[in-house]
C-alpha cells in the first residue's frame, strides 16, 4: 500500500528527516509517535503531495511512485489526511463541496436524494446536527466539529489510506469516543490503511492491533508492535533519546 | 419581491426590488427601509440619494454586459447604505463611486469585490465627509483577486471632519493556497476547486435571491 524507500525530507532546503524507511500494508494501522516538533506533521503532508516539502528517495502507493503525483492525484489514488487544525472555506458548503467531489469521482450527476439521505446518516452516527451538512466548510466550528466535519468528508469520499494527525488532541470524552468509534466502523467496513499521529491512547486503545514508529532526531529511531506504544506513555520520550544519538553517531 | 423595469429618475421607499434599468443612466430617491438588486445591468451612472432616515442596501453584481460604471452616492442626515458589488471583468473596466457624506449620523459601508480575468479591473471608492459634520461611519472593504488580469484599487476617505469614524481594508492577491490544496486534498480537480473559491468570493458579499437570480457566472 504505502511504502517509504530511503527518503529524505525537507523543507525550505532544511532537512527534516533522513533515511525514512517504513511499509504500511493494506488494512493496517500504524501510529507515528514523537516529540512536539520533530516532524509527524510534515510526514503526513509530504504523503499527501504539499509542495512546500522536497523529496528525495521513493514514496511508493500501491506500487507506484507518487513522489510526482500533485495533491489531487494523490487523493483520487484514494489517500486522505485529516489535519491537525482543519481550515474553514467562506462560502463553500460542505454539500457542494461533496456534491462537486462525487460528480467529478464518478463521472455523474450526484442523485441529490441519496446523496442528503447519507450524509444525514453519517450526521447521525458522528452526532452532528444535519444543519451542518448545508453550513459554509468549518466556518464557525469548534475545534471537535471540524474533525466530525472532516469525518463526515471521509466518509462520503471513500479513501484508501487515511492520515489522521492529531484528530484525538481538543476533544471531549464524548466526542473522542464518537470519533474513536466511527474510524473504527469506517475501518471495519472497508478494510482501508490508516496512519495516526498522536500523543494519547484514547484513540489508539480502540484498535485491537497496531503497529508503531517513533520519530526523533531527523530519523525513524524504532518500530514495533502497540507494546512499544504502552512503553512510550509509560516511560516518556526520554529513554529513546540515546537511540535516537547512537543511531545519529552511526 | 417588486421586479421594476425602470428608467431615468425612480422614487423607492420601504421594499425590496429587483431592478431591470432601460438606460445607461439612473437616478434613484431612497425613502425608508429599501433594499435594491441590479443583476447584470449595462448601467454607466447610478445617482442615490438618501433621504433622512432611509436605510439602504444595494447587491449589484455584474458578470455580463459590464462597462465602466460612475457611483454617486449622497447622504445628508441619519441615513444608511450598504452597498455591495462584485464585477468580474474580462476587458479595462473601471469603478468610481463618489460617496458625499453632507451631514450627521450616517453610515456608510462600501464592499466591492472584482475578479480580474483580462486587462485591468480599476476600482476607485472615495467618500468624503463634509466638515462640520457629525457622527458619521465611513467603512470601505474592497477585496481583488488577479485571475488572468490585473487589478487597481484605491480606497480614499477624504473626512473634513473630527466626529467621523472612518476605516478602510484593501486586500489584492491570488486564490488562498491553503483552501485550493485543501479541496484538491478532496478529490475535486484544480478547475472545478478554483470555480468553488471564485464562486465563493463572487458571492460572499451577496444574499441567496441574487445566487439565485444570476444562475452563477
Amino acid at each position: 500500500m504505502l511504502e517509504f524507500i530511503n527518503v529524505n525530507l525537507y523543507i525550505n532546503e532544511q532537512e527534516l528527516f533522513s533515511n525514512l524507511n517504513f511499509k504500511i500494508n493494506p488494512n493496517e494501522i500504524h501510529v507515528f509517535m514523537g516529540k512536539n516538533g520533530v516532524g509527524k506533521s510534515s510526514i503526513a503532508n509530504a504523503i499527501m503531495g504539499n509542495k512546500a516539502y522536497k523529496i528525495t528517495g521513493d514514496i511508493l502507493y500501491n506500487g507506484k511512485n507518487i513522489n510526482n503525483l500533485s495533491i489531487y492525484e494523490r487523493a483520487k489514488e484514494g489517500i486522505y489526511l485529516i489535519n491537525q487544525s482543519p481550515i474553514a472555506i467562506e462560502g463553500v458548503t460542505n454539500a457542494e463541496m461533496l456534491r462537486v467531489a462525487l460528480a467529478e469521482k464518478n463521472q455523474e450527476r450526484v442523485d441529490i436524494f441519496k446523496f442528503n439521505k447519507e450524509l444525514e446518516e453519517i450526521c447521525q452516527k458522528l452526532d452532528l446536527d444535519k444543519s451542518f451538512i448545508h453550513r459554509e466548510i468549518n466556518v464557525g466550528c469548534s475545534g471537535g466539529e471540524r474533525k466530525k466535519i472532516e469525518l463526515l468528508h471521509m466518509w462520503m469520499l471513500k479513501p484508501s489510506l487515511i492520515i489522521l494527525d492529531e484528530i484525538d488532541s481538543g476533544l471531549d470524552v464524548d466526542a473522542i469516543k464518537i470519533v474513536a468509534n466511527s474510524i473504527k466502523e469506517y475501518h471495519e467496513k472497508y478494510h482501508p490503511s490508516i496512519i495516526i499521529i498522536t500523543h494519547s491512547n484514547t484513540l489508539i486503545n480502540t484498535f485491537s492491533n497496531y503497529y508503531v514508529h517513533l520519530f526523533d532526531d531527523k530519523k525513524l529511531i524504532k518500530s514495533g508492535d502497540k507494546t512499544l506504544a504502552k512503553e512510550i506513555l509509560e516511560k516518556g520520550f526520554k529513554d529513546y533519546q540515546d537511540m535516537a544519538n547512537v543511531i545519529s553517531e552511526n | 419581491m417588486n421586479k421594476l423595469l425602470v428608467s431615468d429618475i425612480i422614487d423607492l421607499s420601504n421594499g425590496v426590488y429587483d431592478l431591470t434599468c432601460q438606460n445607461k443612466e439612473l437616478e434613484i430617491n431612497i425613502l425608508g427601509d429599501v433594499t435594491i438588486y441590479l443583476i447584470n445591468t449595462s448601467l454607466e451612472l447610478l445617482k442615490i440619494n438618501l433621504n433622512k432616515e432611509s436605510n439602504l442596501t444595494v447587491y449589484h453584481l455584474n458578470f455580463q454586459n459590464l462597462k465602466d460604471l460612475k457611483v454617486d452616492v449622497y447622504q445628508n442626515n441619519d441615513s444608511k447604505i450598504i452597498f455591495n458589488s462584485t464585477f468580474i471583468n474580462d476587458k479595462n473596466r473601471d469603478l468610481l463611486i463618489n460617496n458625499y457624506i453632507n451631514g450627521n449620523n450616517n453610515v456608510s459601508k462600501l464592499n466591492i469585490r472584482c475578479i480580474s480575468k483580462k486587462d485591468l479591473a480599476q476600482v476607485i471608492i472615495n467618500v468624503f465627509v463634509k466638515s462640520n459634520t457629525k457622527n458619521n461611519i465611513a467603512l470601505e472593504d474592497l477585496k481583488g483577486i488577479n485571475n488572468g488580469g490585473l487589478i487597481h484599487i484605491e480606497p480614499n476617505i477624504v473626512a473634513s471632519s473630527n466626529e467621523v469614524i472612518a476605516n478602510h481594508l484593501t486586500t489584492i492577491g491570488g486564490l488562498n493556497k491553503d483552501e485550493l490544496n485543501y479541496l484538491l486534498s478532496k478529490k475535486i480537480s484544480e478547475e472545478e476547486s478554483k470555480k468553488l473559491l471564485l464562486n465563493s468570493f463572487i458571492y460572499g458579499n451577496m444574499d441567496d435571491y441574487i445566487k439565485k437570480e444570476s444562475g452563477g457566472e
